[in-house]
C-alpha cells in the first residue's frame, strides 16, 4: 500500500524546494508540482469509499492514517500522524485547485518571480499539510508554516499600504495562534491523552468536565474564529486582502479563511462536544454579528476587493452558524459552503486583480460600462457575483440551500435572519455589477484590453468547478458524508 | 570527624555571595566587578562542597566533581571578563562599567 | 452579421421543436390523462444518519406531466415558439444577438423546467434561473443606466419573494412532510406527487382549518408569488421591466415567468391546501392588485408600461381565483391571457419597430400605414376588456363568477370582489385609450414619425396567429374535455363552480363595464386628438399620482438608497473608527507604555545586576511569604 499522503507531501516539499530555486523556470515548475499534485488529489479521490470509482483495495477511509513517532521523551509522546476523511478531503481539492489556478493567474509575474512562485507552493503545502494533520504539534507546525510565506506575499508584493497590512494579519492571527495553542496544550494535559494525536485525545476529552471543556473550547474558537474571522476581529482581512497581491488575496480568501473553519471543526466541534453545547449561544451571537456586518458593511465599500473581503465575512459567518447548530447536516452545509466560498470568492478575488490591472484602479464608482470593453472580464464578474449570491446551478446553491435547511431545523425562526441577508448581498452585488459592468462607459483608459489568456484561464478552471459542483453537488456530498464521527454514515 | 552543622556552612556561602552581590551592585570598576562576581562564584562552589561532603555515595562525589568543573568555568569566565577589560579600556579608555552603556536603547 | 442571424434561425429551430414536442405532450396529456410516466433522478443524496434526518431524505429533480404542466407546457413553448420567431424581424438592427438568443433560450429551458418540476425545490431552482434570465433580458441594453437599474431592481424586489418562499418550502417540509404519515415521509423527494388523487394533501391528512403554521407556510408561498407575479406590494419592478425589448417583455414578463407566480399558487392550492385565512389574503392581494394597477395604466403614456400595469392587473385576476379556490379557472385565465398579453406586446413591438418610440402622444394615424398591426392590437385590446367571443370574456367571466359564488360563505371577499369588477371598466378604457392614440387620426403627431410601415413576414406571421389564439382560446371551454379539466380542478377543493343564470347576469354587468369602458375612450380620444389637463384641474393631483406610481417606486428607492445604504455608511464607520479604532487605540497604549519602560534598559551592566536581584527577591517573596499564604487561606477557606 502506497503512503498516498507523505507521497504528496514529499511531492510539495520538494517542489517548493525547487521552485526556489528555479530562477526564471520557477514557474514551469510551479505549475509541474501543481499538476503532479492534482494528479495525486486525484488518486486519493479514487481511493476514497463515496467517490464513485472507489476502490477500497488501494486505500481505506480515514484509517489512511500514517503514524510514526517523531518526538517521544517521558510523557510526551508526538507523532507524525496523518489522514484524511471526507471533510478533509473536500478541502484537499479545493488546495489543490486554487493552487493550480493562482499559479496560472500569477503566470507572468515580472517581480522575483521565483520566490513569489516558491511562496505560493509554501502557502498551499502548508494548508495541505493543516488539512491531513492529526497531531496536535504537527498541525500547529503546519498552522504556523503558513502564516510566514502569506506575510511575505502580502509585505513585498502588496499594495501600497503592504507593510501595515502584513504586520496587522500577522499579529492578529499569530496572538490568535498561541491563544489556540493554550488551549490545544490544555486540551492534551487536561484529559492525559495518552500522545498528541487525534485519535488519542479523542479517546480521552470526553471525559473532561463541561467546565474545563467551555474554557477550552473558548480558548480554540477565539484562535479559530480570528482566522474566519469572526466580528469583531475581523478588521485585518479587509485590509490584508486590499494590499495582497492577487494570488495572496485568491489563497488568503480561497484557503486561509477555511483552515479556522477546518480546525474548528477538527479539534473543537469533534473533540469538546459539551464546550460546543455549552458556547453554542456564543456561536450563534458571533454567527449571525458576522453574517449581517459582513452583508451591510459590503454595501458601503468602494473597493471591489474591499467589497469581496466583507462579503468573505458574511459567508464565513453562514459557515460558522452552520458549524455551531451541532447536526450532521449543519457540518455538512459548512463544508459545502467552505468549498464553494474558497472557489467563488478565488474568482471574485482573481477578477477584482484582473480589473485592477485593465483600469488602473479598483475603485467602483470610477469604472463603468466596462462591458463592450472588456466581455470576458465582465461575464466572470457575473458569474462570480451570481455564483456568491447563491444562484442555482452554481455551487453556492446547493451549500446555501443546506444550509438553510439546517439553521431551519435546529433554529427555526432564526433563520429569517440569514434569509434576509440574501436580499442584502443580492442587492450589493447586483448594485456592484450595475456600477461597474453596465450603463455607459466611464474612466476607462484607452488602452485597456480584456484580460490575457492566463488570467482569463485561470478564472475559466474556477469557473468550470462553479458549474459542475453546482449541477452536481452529490459528488461532494458523497465524500463529505464519509467521515467518521460527525454523526455521518462514514467508515 | 565531629559533624559541624549543616546551617554554619550555608550562613557562611550566604554571606560570601552576599559580599559578591554587594560588589556587583556598587561597584563601578570593572576589575572590581569581576572580583565580586568571583567571590559570588565561590560562594555557590562553596555550597557544593558542603552538600557533597554531607551527602553519602555517589551524591556527594558529584558535589566535590562539579566544585572542580566550576573552579576550571571561573577562570575561563575572568580570562573572558579581563578580555573584555583589556577590549573596553581600548576603545573607551576607561574601565568604568558606568560608561559602557552602548546598548541602551 | 449574415452569421448572427443564422444563430436566430438555430433558436427558432430549436424553440419550433420544443414547440411541437410541447404540443404534443400537452394535448396528449389532456386528451388521456397520465400517458407520460415521470422521470427522476437523485440530485443530492443524504444517507441516514443520526440527527435531523434519522432514515436520510433525497432531492429528486424529475419530471410532472399532469393537466396543469400540460397547460403551462402549452403556453410556453407556444407563445416562446411565436416570440422566437418575431424577434427574428424585430431585433435584426440590434447587437450583441447571441447573447439574446442564447439567454432567451436559456430562458425557454428554465421555464419549461419550471413547469415540469415535480417538486417543490427543483420548483425553486427554475424560478431563480428564470429570475435570472429575466435579469438578464431586462438589461439587455446595459448601456442605458435605466436599463440596468431596472434589471437590478428586478431581481431584489423578487428576490424579497423568493425567500419568503424557501422559507414557505421548509416550513412545509419539516412541519408537514416530516411529520405525515409513514410512506409520505421526505416529500421533498415526492414533491408535488404525493397527492397522486385529488385531495389535497394537507387538508387530507387533517393539517388544514387553523394549523397556524400552515397559514404562515401559505402567506410565504403568497409572498414568493407576489414577488414573481409582480403583485401589490412588491408590484414596483414590472413596469421599470419594459426597459428590455419587447419581445422579452411579451415572453418573460407578460405570458410565462411572471404567471410562474399564479401557477405556484395554484399547484399548492391544488396539492397542499390554504386555510381560509391564508385564501382570504390571496384573495385580498388579487383584488386588490387587479383595482390598483389598472388605475395606473389609465394616465400613463408610455404604450408599454400601460400593456404592463394592464399585466399586474390581470395577474391580480388569477390569484384572487386561485384564492378563492378556484386554482384551474386561475389557470384558464392565464391560459387565455398569455395569447392576448403577448399578441399586445407583439403588435407594440411592431408600432414600436416602425416608429421608433414608445410615446403614445407623439403616435397617431397608424391604422392606415399598418393595419394589421391595427387590427391586431384591437383584437388584443378586445379580448383583454373581456368583450365575448374573444378569448379574455370567458376565462375573466369565469374567474368573476367563481369568485361572486364565493361571497355568501365568505363575506369579507365583498370589498374586493367590487374592486375586481371596477376594473373591468378601467381596463376596457386604458387599453382603448391606448389604441385610438396611437392608430387613430390621420397622421402622427410627432412629425418625425412619418414612415410607418409593417414588419417582415416574421413579425407578421406571429401577430396573424396569436390574434386567432386571442379569438379562439376562450372557446376551448366548449371543448367537453377542456371543460372537465377545468372543472376537475376545482372540484379537487371541494368548491363546484357555479355555471346558471347568476353567472349570466355578471357576464351581462362585466360585458357592459367593457363597452362603456370602450366608449369612453372612444369619446375621448377617438378623433386622435390630444387634450391637456389644465394646470388647474381638480384632477392634476390625482393625474400625479398616478403617473409617479403611489410613490411607491420612490419610497422603495428612498429605502435602499437612502435607508439601508445609510446604515451602512454608519456601519462602514463604526468598522474604521471604533472597532479598528480601538486595535489602533491598544497599538498606540502599547507603544506609549514601551516608550517608558524601555527607559530602564541604561545600558549598563550594574544596574542589570541590580534587576536580576530584585526580579529574585520578588520571586522569593512570591513564592515563600504570598503564594503559601494564599494556599492556606484558600485551602482554610
Amino acid at each position: 500500500m502506497i503512503p498516498l499522503l507523505s507521497v504528496i507531501v514529499a511531492t510539495l516539499a520538494a517542489g517548493t524546494v525547487l521552485t526556489f530555486l528555479a530562477g526564471s523556470r520557477a514557474r514551469w515548475v510551479a505549475l509541474a508540482t501543481t499538476i503532479v499534485f492534482l494528479a495525486e488529489v486525484a488518486a486519493l479521490f479514487a481511493a476514497f469509499p463515496g467517490w464513485p470509482g472507489y476502490n477500497s483495495a488501494l486505500v481505506p477511509g480515514f484509517a489512511d492514517g500514517e503514524s510514526y513517532s517523531w518526538i517521544s521523551i517521558a510523557w510526551m509522546h508526538v507523532n507524525y500522524t496523518v489522514g484524511v476523511d471526507g471533510i478533509s478531503l473536500v478541502l484537499i481539492l479545493l488546495t489543490a485547485v486554487l493552487q493550480l489556478a493562482t499559479v496560472v493567474y500569477s503566470w507572468e509575474e515580472q517581480k522575483r518571480p521565483a520566490a513569489y512562485f516558491g511562496l505560493v507552493l509554501l502557502t498551499c503545502f502548508g494548508c495541505f499539510g493543516v488539512f491531513i494533520a492529526l497531531d496536535v504539534l504537527l498541525f500547529f507546525l503546519f498552522w504556523e508554516a503558513v502564516l510566514i510565506p502569506m506575510f511575505f506575499l502580502i509585505g513585498y508584493w502588496g499594495g501600497p499600504q503592504r507593510r501595515y497590512a502584513a504586520l496587522k494579519f500577522f499579529v492578529y492571527t499569530h496572538v490568535a495562534s498561541i491563544v489556540m495553542l493554550v488551549g490545544m496544550l490544555a486540551l492534551v494535559f487536561y484529559s492525559g491523552a495518552a500522545s498528541f494525536d487525534f485519535s488519542a485525545i479523542y479517546a480521552s476529552a470526553r471525559g473532561l468536565s463541561s467546565v474545563l471543556q467551555s474554557f477550552m473550547f473558548l480558548a480554540l474558537f477565539f484562535g479559530f474564529g480570528v482566522k474566519f474571522p469572526i466580528v469583531p476581529f475581523h478588521t485585518w482581512l479587509p485590509d490584508a486582502h486590499v494590499e495582497a497581491p492577487t494570488g495572496g488575496s485568491v489563497l488568503l480568501a480561497g484557503l486561509l479563511l477555511k483552515l479556522g473553519a477546518y480546525g474548528l471543526i477538527r479539534w473543537a466541534v469533534e473533540l469538546l462536544p459539551s464546550g460546543l453545547h455549552t458556547m453554542q449561544p456564543v456561536l450563534y451571537v458571533v454567527a449571525f454579528v458576522s453574517i449581517i456586518w459582513g452583508s451591510v458593511l459590503s454595501l458601503s465599500q468602494r473597493d471591489m476587493k474591499r467589497l469581496v473581503a466583507y462579503s468573505s465575512i458574511n459567508h464565513m459567518g453562514i459557515v460558522l452558524l452552520a458549524i455551531a447548530l451541532d447536526s450532521s447536516l449543519g457540518l455538512l452545509a459548512a463544508v459545502l459552503l467552505m468549498f464553494a466560498h474558497g472557489i467563488v470568492s478565488a474568482l471574485l478575488f482573481m477578477a477584482s486583480g484582473s480589473v485592477h490591472h485593465t483600469f488602473g484602479t479598483r475603485d467602483i464608482p470610477a469604472v463603468g460600462g466596462i462591458t463592450p470593453t472588456t466581455p470576458t472580464l465582465s461575464t466572470l464578474i457575473m458569474v462570480g457575483s451570481l455564483a456568491s449570491l447563491g444562484l442555482p446551478a452554481l455551487i453556492s446553491f446547493p451549500a446555501e440551500f443546506t444550509a438553510l435547511l439546517a439553521t431551519w431545523n435546529t433554529l427555526a425562526y432564526w433563520v429569517f435572519v440569514p434569509l434576509i441577508i440574501l436580499v442584502v448581498t443580492a442587492g450589493f452585488y447586483l448594485w456592484m455589477m450595475q456600477r461597474m459592468l453596465f450603463g455607459p462607459a466611464r474612466g476607462i483608459p484607452s488602452t485597456a484590453h480584456d484580460v490575457p489568456w492566463y488570467e482569463g484561464a485561470a478564472m475559466a478552471i474556477l469557473v468550470a468547478f462553479t458549474v459542475l459542483f453546482g449541477i452536481l453537488p452529490g459528488l461532494l456530498v458523497n465524500v463529505i458524508m464519509n467521515s467518521p464521527i460527525h454523526g455521518f454514515p462514514g467508515t | 570527624m565531629t559533624a559541624l552543622p549543616l546551617v554554619g556552612f550555608v550562613a557562611l556561602s550566604s554571606a560570601l555571595f552576599a559580599v559578591g552581590l554587594f560588589g556587583i551592585l556598587t561597584r563601578r570598576n570593572f576589575i572590581l566587578v569581576l572580583i565580586a562576581i568571583e567571590i559570588a562564584m565561590n560562594a555557590a562552589i562553596l555550597n557544593f562542597v558542603y552538600f557533597g561532603a554531607f551527602s553519602n555515595g555517589t551524591a556527594g562525589l558529584t558535589g566535590q566533581a562539579v566544585a572542580v568543573v566550576l573552579i576550571g568555568f571561573a577562570a575561563t569566565e575572568v580570562a573572558v571578563g579581563l578580555a573584555i577589560v583589556l577590549a573596553l579600556n581600548r576603545v573607551k579608555g576607561t574601565i568604568n562599567v558606568a560608561q559602557a552603556n552602548e546598548l541602551k536603547l | 452579421m449574415r452569421r448572427l442571424e443564422w444563430g436566430g434561425w438555430v433558436s427558432v429551430a430549436f424553440s419550433g421543436a420544443a414547440m411541437v414536442v410541447g404540443v404534443l405532450i400537452g394535448v396528449g396529456e389532456m386528451v388521456n390523462p397520465g400517458t407520460y410516466t415521470d422521470v427522476r433522478y437523485t440530485w443530492l443524496h443524504l444517507a441516514p444518519a443520526p440527527g435531523p434526518f434519522p432514515n436520510g431524505f433525497s432531492l429528486v429533480v424529475g419530471t410532472l406531466v399532469d393537466p396543469i404542466s400540460a397547460l403551462m407546457l402549452i403556453v410556453v413553448t407556444v407563445v416562446g415558439f411565436l416570440v422566437m420567431l418575431y424577434s427574428i424581424g424585430y431585433m435584426h438592427q440590434d447587437r450583441g444577438l447571441p447573447r439574446y438568443y442564447a439567454e432567451l433560450s436559456l430562458f425557454l429551458t428554465a421555464m419549461s423546467g419550471l413547469v415540469l418540476a415535480d417538486n417543490l425545490l427543483e420548483f425553486f431552482v427554475f424560478w431563480e434561473l428564470v429570475g435570472v434570465c429575466s435579469y438578464f433580458l431586462i438589461g439587455f441594453y446595459y448601456e442605458k443606466p435605466s436599463a440596468a437599474s431596472a434589471a437590478k431592481e428586478a431581481f431584489i424586489v423578487t428576490r424579497v419573494g423568493d425567500i419568503m418562499f424557501l422559507l414557505g418550502i421548509f416550513l412545509y417540509f419539516y412541519n408537514f412532510a416530516l411529520a405525515g404519515p409513514a410512506g409520505s415521509g421526505g416529500w421533498a423527494a415526492n414533491g408535488f406527487l404525493f397527492v397522486n388523487g385529488n385531495q389535497p394533501y394537507l387538508l387530507g391528512h387533517g393539517l388544514g382549518g387553523n394549523s397556524t403554521l400552515l397559514t404562515v407556510a401559505g402567506i410565504m408561498i403568497l409572498g414568493g408569488a407576489a414577488g414573481k407575479s409582480a403583485q401589490f406590494p412588491l408590484h414596483v419592478w414590472l413596469p421599470d421591466a419594459m426597459e428590455g425589448p419587447t419581445t422579452v417583455s411579451a415572453l418573460i414578463h407578460a405570458a410565462t415567468m411572471v404567471a410562474a407566480g399564479v401557477y405556484l399558487l395554484a399547484v399548492a392550492s391544488l396539492f397542499l391546501g390554504f386555510t381560509s385565512t391564508d385564501q382570504l389574503a390571496i384573495v385580498g392581494i388579487g383584488g386588490f392588485t387587479a383595482f390598483f394597477a389598472a388605475t395606473m395604466a389609465v394616465v400613463h403614456p408610455d404604450i408599454k408600461r400601460v400593456i404592463a400595469y394592464s399585466t399586474i392587473s390581470q395577474l391580480g385576476y388569477m390569484v384572487m381565483a386561485v384564492g378563492a379556490g378556484f386554482a384551474m379557472v386561475g389557470l384558464f385565465h392565464l391560459f387565455t391571457h398569455a395569447f392576448f398579453k403577448a399578441l399586445l406586446f407583439l403588435a407594440a413591438g411592431s408600432v414600436i419597430h416602425a416608429v421608433g418610440t414608445q410615446d403614445l402622444f407623439k403616435m397617431g394615424g397608424l391604422r392606415k400605414t399598418m393595419r394589421l398591426t391595427a387590427i391586431a392590437f384591437a383584437v388584443g385590446g378586445l379580448a383583454l376588456a373581456g368583450i365575448p367571443p374573444f378569448a379574455g370574456f370567458w376565462s375573466k367571466d369565469d374567474i368573476l363568477s367563481a369568485v361572486y359564488s364565493q361571497l355568501g360563505s365568505h363575506p369579507a371577499y365583498w370589498p374586493f370582489f367590487l374592486l375586481a369588477f371596477a376594473a373591468v371598466f378601467l381596463t376596457a378604457y386604458y387599453i382603448f385609450r391606448a389604441w385610438f392614440l396611437a392608430f387613430s387620426g390621420d397622421h402622427p403627431r410627432d412629425p418625425s414619425l412619418g414612415h410607418a410601415h409593417e414588419g417582415p413576414w416574421t413579425m407578421q406571421v406571429p401577430l396573424v396567429l396569436l390574434s386567432a389564439l386571442a379569438c379562439g382560446a376562450g372557446l376551448l371551454i366548449f371543448v367537453p374535455g377542456f371543460q372537465s379539466l377545468l372543472l376537475s380542478g376545482a372540484g379537487a377543493t371541494g368548491i363546484p363552480p357555479v355555471y346558471g343564470t347568476t353567472d349570466l347576469l355578471i357576464s351581462a354587468a362585466s360585458v357592459a363595464l367593457g363597452v362603456s369602458g370602450i366608449a369612453l375612450a372612444w369619446v375621448l380620444w377617438g378623433n386622435g386628438r390630444v387634450y391637456a389637463l389644465p394646470e388647474t384641474s381638480a384632477a392634476q393631483p390625482v393625474r400625479r399620482l398616478l403617473l409617479k406610481r403611489y410613490y411607491f417606486k420612490i419610497g422603495y428607492d428612498w429605502i435602499g438608497a437612502k435607508g439601508v445604504y445609510t446604515i451602512a455608511r454608519a456601519a462602514d464607520f463604526f468598522d474604521r473608527f471604533v472597532i479598528d479604532g480601538t486595535v489602533h487605540g491598544f497599538e498606540r497604549a502599547f507603544a506609549l507604555v514601551s516608550n517608558r519602560l524601555r527607559r530602564i534598559q541604561s545600558g549598563v551592566v550594574s544596574d542589570y545586576a541590580a534587576y536580576v536581584v530584585a526580579g529574585l527577591i520578588a520571586l522569593f517573596v512570591i513564592l515563600l511569604i504570598v503564594a503559601p499564604y494564599v494556599v492556606s487561606r484558600l485551602g482554610g477557606g
